[in-house]
């Protein structure tokens, strides 16, 4: 199990480079240029990109940090952060949801970094099913 | 030890993280960092125009360029586009504006830099803007197809909406049917795209004013009229 949250810990690294790549891009005003990679000007430019004032790379970076606090915590035997780490990433999960139908249907263009953060919101969801598996399975044991 | 070990992991990871962020907004010209000046503000200080990166020269592009404005002119705006670019569908009145209120100060240059294959009419449009400048009307076509980016850039074939654009500017049809898939046409989009690369150009819209690069975050009408009257006051070149 511990080995797990150690696989999230380190899965979430790469989520918070994603979103900090995205969080500059956002700042220096560079995501709002069109490039050669489509998509990402339309969907960083759009004002789903913003909520309540905040770029939402920067609360996408802020999330990926508290998954890896709480699984490096949960690593080291911190069972309070194991009980806190799913209703975060199931959170993270949802809102990934919303954020493919917004790319999909709404602004009907893709950005690869957005995708890429929700490809790595969707693994580390599977590394906490698993650890719940494997939780329930050692509880009935 | 145990007990602190993640906590000292979790400090380094932040560090990581704020410092390369830290290092990577400083690291992109112009961009502003937390705490410093605003791009308008450093544009006016007498400081700024020491610290000028070098004017670039980059290879020639297409001849004769699409330009407005006479060549006389002190400040010379160059504007690397992509008609299918939102940002240059937003940046297009600005420019306009700016061309208003600074007349003859200020020539403005446009470059061919369609975003292929991010952009899938981008290529149709900007030969659509050459075949109109091969009958002398290259701006009245690339301000309708700016102005009605909205309409075009999500249908399936532009080309018919081109077409009309170019009725309603009275080109000759048969010659513009000819030209817009023309040799001519294709080489003219190839040399902007050749000197843009030549000049570092990664996305659009990218604006050199007399061959200095002007940070994306300048090109809102407030702050680029800054950058505008700075380059007049000092024309450094």
């Amino acid at each position: 199990m511990k080995k797990l949250y150690a696989l999230a810990a380190l899965v979430s690294l790469f989520g918070l480079a994603d979103a900090l790549y995205l969080t500059i891009e956002h700042v220096t005003g560079q995501s709002v240029r069109c490039t050669i990679v489509s998509g990402c000007s339309e969907v960083l430019s759009s004002r789903y990109a913003v909520f309540a004032g905040v770029p939402l790379a920067m609360i996408g970076a802020a999330a990926y940090f508290s998954v890896f606090s709480l699984a490096t915590l949960a690593a080291f035997g911190y069972r309070i952060a194991r009980a806190l780490l799913v209703p975060l990433v199931a959170t993270m999960f949802l809102v990934t949801i919303w954020l493919i139908y917004l790319q999909a249907f709404v602004i009907e263009q893709f950005c690869q970094y957005c995708l890429l953060s929700a490809a790595i919101t969707f693994v580390l969801s599977v590394i906490l099913v698993l650890i719940y598996g494997l939780h329930r399975s050692q509880k009935s044991v | 030890m145990k007990r602190t070990l993640p906590f000292i992991i979790i400090i380094v990871v932040l560090a990581l993280a704020l410092g390369s962020a830290w290092y990577l907004t400083r690291a992109i010209p112009g961009s502003p960092t937390l705490g410093s000046q605003s791009p308008a503000n450093s544009a006016t200080s007498p400081a700024s125009t020491a610290q000028r990166p070098p004017a670039m020269q980059g290879v020639p592009g297409a001849e004769p360029p699409h330009v407005l404005g006479p060549a006389a002119a002190p400040a010379k705006l160059e504007e690397f586009g992509d008609f299918e670019c939102p940002p240059c569908g937003l940046f297009h009145p600005i420019l306009k504006q700016m061309k208003e209120e600074f007349g003859d100060q200020l020539q403005v240059t446009f470059r061919e830099y369609p975003l292929v294959p991010a952009h899938q009419h981008a290529l149709a449009a900007a030969s659509a803007a050459e075949a109109a400048g091969l009958q002398g009307r290259f701006w009245e076509m690339h301000d309708l197809i700016y102005e009605h980016q909205n309409d075009w850039k999500k249908e399936f074939d532009v080309r018919p909406i081109f077409e009309g654009y170019a009725k309603q500017i009275g080109l000759d049809i048969q010659r513009y049917q000819q030209d817009v898939s023309s040799d001519a046409v294709s080489q003219r989009i190839f040399m902007d795209g050749k000197r843009g690369h030549s000049m570092g150009v990664k996305g659009t819209p990218t604006v050199f004013l007399n061959g200095r690069e002007v940070p994306f975050e300048s090109l809102a009408p407030e702050k680029l009229r800054v950058v505008l009257q700075n380059e007049l006051r000092n024309p450094e070149k």
